[in-house]
């Protein structure tokens, strides 16, 4: 570390979508200026609507508009921002763009260059946490470019095993390999296909863990020595490696190896002399043993169960770190409380095998309440382009313990509307009823294990049904014949009037229909 | 005069069967073969949702029509449904296009009685539009243009009775 970076009073966000809004209300609570940046298709996108100052970029595709980095940078220059916050995704965890923005004279809110790169590295990530005495899944600390190495290996780890691509990510490059035969030819398999994704071959072996959950610990370094944890998410909830739903804390772990798992995150966090929001991944094998996966080095996007379940602003604590003022907390001001869950409400329809799903939003109501939040990017009458990622929105609940943050969650879901464009609310409502879920035993094989995308919904209870029906028919008929009484707030006793025509009707109107007394 | 109107919904594989009765400031709605119930309904929302009390129960439906003709999605307590909603005879004026006969005759489906007829020779009209109204087997069903156009001929009059099949309606579709 060196000198204190430059102050800054406004801040370009270089992302979109649920994100950007966010960011940009943290930096408006901050008393900091906003830049939005934007491409062709999110005009009136709304983190666009949102901000101060709206840069257009470029064209659609985001090679051409949120991965520009010099579109991006001649847009703080235009603005006179000071600083970048770059959300995740795009370019969030791009050392370039960090080295770029530094370069440029702007006060990068994320991680310094060498440690994305660092950490960008699974190989030399793996090397340091094994000196930093995280525990990382017994397997090879070298690439492995010979069959007989890799037999060697596997028999040294115990089968099954894991190849997997050093420079892979998103489940890219991987094979398991159960079977000592299978081994050679699997591991010129998949060589090949990291050299063709990725343009390297490394390939190490590491030991495949059956029904393994996803945990993770926030924590925040101030670059200098200095980090704290925020405890553990558990978002084993994932469909090909992307979560659905997270939850905080974990229902998985005992105190001593929440203790232990906290522990080791820090250490992979001073390790580096981390700077920023960041967070440790750990699988958790079935026995309790916990192993380092990856380090993202940014906000996550579960990042609000967190927030709710510590009682911090994670956006405010970037904010704080990035112009050199250190942490907010003390470790021993950190605890958690409650329960928070994180629904991601993707634009893909469930039934239709997750099909992503775009269009214009037509109808759209957020459930309100005690300890409910909704972190959204949309707005009713956006049209959802095709050209991104198909996060909507986030629906995150609160409640005293886990069975009133769950019973918190499917009421908040009941009340969400969401017409146009497909979407998974009735995958979350389908989920929080599901056994594995209730009693936290659910693994990441959870959704691909029990989620049957032709039959999961229940039937629908009787009145449920009969009310739905009957309110599209009169929906239908309304256009035309008028049916349905509008409240008229000028009418004297609208109440008793309605109770009078339900008196006449019972009297005269089915006889009259049936003709039966 | 009660007013009867009946719908076809389609969800699905599903076919259910709505028969809106409405007199005066009453309604009530059949679903399939079962009672006749009477709703208290009330637009809500901006015209976007309904409030609907069965009995004392209370229901909130959120309703949006989609782009096509009749599709609508319907939402409550976290369930979606994409349903085809269609008035019974325009269903068979839709049914009978589709066969290929010229779309400006207005048959009648099943005998009946005309109670009303609601344009003259002459009139323009556009597709859907109320023509003319049947009393058939104790119901009043409202009948829709089959397609936009100039009514030329309307051999059926009020009062009169009407066998299934009979035309009641000739419209000279409009071009285009």
């Amino acid at each position: 570390m060196t000198a204190k970076p430059k102050p800054f009073d406004k801040v370009l966000v270089a992302n979109r979508g649920e994100i950007a809004v966010r960011v940009i209300q943290g930096l408006r609570e901050a008393g900091l200026a906003s830049v939005a940046v934007y491409s062709d298709a999110d005009r009136t996108a709304l983190h666009v609507l949102a901000a101060d100052e709206a840069v257009r970029l470029g064209p659609a595709p985001a090679s051409e508009s949120y991965l520009d980095t010099a579109r991006i940078l001649a847009a703080a220059k235009e603005t006179g921002a000071g600083a970048v916050h770059p959300g995740y995704g795009f370019l969030a965890e791009n050392a370039a763009f960090a080295r770029a923005c530094e370069t440029a004279g702007l006060v990068f809110i994320g991680p310094t260059p060498e440690s994305i790169e660092l950490m960008g590295n699974k190989l030399a990530a793996r090397r340091l946490m094994l000196e930093s005495g995280v525990p990382v899944i017994p397997g090879t600390s070298e690439a492995v470019r010979e069959p007989e190495a890799a037999l060697a290996a596997a028999r040294e780890i115990g089968l099954p095993v894991l190849l997997k691509a050093a420079a892979g990510g998103g489940g890219k490059g991987m094979r398991v390999v159960r079977d000592e035969q299978e081994l050679a030819s699997a591991l010129r398999q998949t060589m090949g296909e990291a050299k063709a994704a990725f343009g390297d071959d490394s390939v190490f072996v590491e030991r495949f863990i059956d029904d393994p959950k996803h945990i993770e610990v926030q924590v925040l370094g101030d670059g200098a020595g200095n980090v704290v944890h925020l405890f553990e998410r558990e978002c084993s909830v994932q469909r090909r490696h992307q979560k659905v739903i997270e939850e905080s804390p974990s229902p998985s772990l005992t105190d001593a190896q929440r203790a232990a798992i906290c522990a080791a995150a820090v250490r992979t966090a001073r390790a580096v002399d981390y700077r920023n929001a960041g967070t440790v991944e750990f699988i958790l094998a079935p026995d309790g043993g916990f192993y380092f996966l990856e380090m993202n080095t940014r906000l996550q996007v579960e990042h609000p169960i967190t927030e709710l379940v510590v009682g911090v602003d994670l956006v405010l604590a970037q904010l704080q770190v990035a112009r050199g003022e250190g942490l907010p907390w003390r470790q021993e001001d950190l605890i958690q409380r409650g329960w928070a869950i994180e629904f991601r409400i993707y634009a893909e329809d469930p039934a239709r095998n997750f099909a992503p799903s775009i269009g214009r939003i037509t109808s759209l109501h957020a459930p309100t309440g005690p300890a409910v939040r909704l972190d959204t990017g949309v707005y009713e009458g956006f049209d959802v382009p095709i050209h991104y990622d198909p996060l909507l929105a986030k629906l995150v609940v609160w409640g005293e313990n886990r069975g009133r943050a769950i019973a918190r969650g499917k009421r908040a879901l009941s009340e969400c509307v969401l017409h146009g464009p497909g979407h998974n609310i009735p995958f979350h409502l389908w989920a929080l009823d599901r056994p594995e879920f209730v009693d936290g035993s659910y693994t990441t094989h959870f959704i691909e294990e029990a989620f049957d995308p032709a039959d999961f919904l229940d039937p629908l209870p009787a009145e449920d049904r009969e009310a739905l029906l009957t309110a599209a028919a009169l929906f239908e008929a309304e256009r035309r014949l008028s049916v349905v009484k509008t409240p008229d707030p000028s009418a004297a006793c609208p109440q008793e009037e309605q109770q009078k025509t339900m008196t006449n009707w019972r009297r005269t109107g089915l006889r009259a229909m049936t003709g039966r007394d | 005069m009660w007013l009867k109107k009946r719908y076809l919904l389609r969800h699905g594989d599903e076919q259910v069967t709505a028969t809106i009765a409405r007199n005066g400031g009453g309604l009530a709605v059949q679903l399939d073969d079962g009672p006749l119930r009477p709703v208290d309904a009330a637009m809500v929302m901006n015209g976007r949702a309904l409030s609907l009390r069965l009995g004392n129960r209370s229901h909130l439906v959120h309703l949006t029509h989609r782009a096509e003709p009749g599709r609508l999605e319907a939402t409550a307590v976290g369930r979606f449904l994409d349903l085809l909603v269609v008035d019974e005879l325009r269903a068979l004026a839709l049914d009978t296009e589709a066969g290929g006969a010229a779309g400006g005759v207005l048959k009648a489906e099943i005998p009946g009685v005309v109670v009303d007829v609601l344009v003259e020779p002459g009139a323009i009209v556009a597709k859907g539009d109320p023509v003319m109204i049947v009393e058939a087997m104790k119901m009043q069903n409202e009948l829709v243009a089959p397609t936009a156009g100039t009514v030329v001929e309307v051999p059926a009059a009020k009062g009169q009775s009407v066998n299934a099949g009979q035309t009641l309606m000739v419209i000279e579709a409009h071009e285009g």
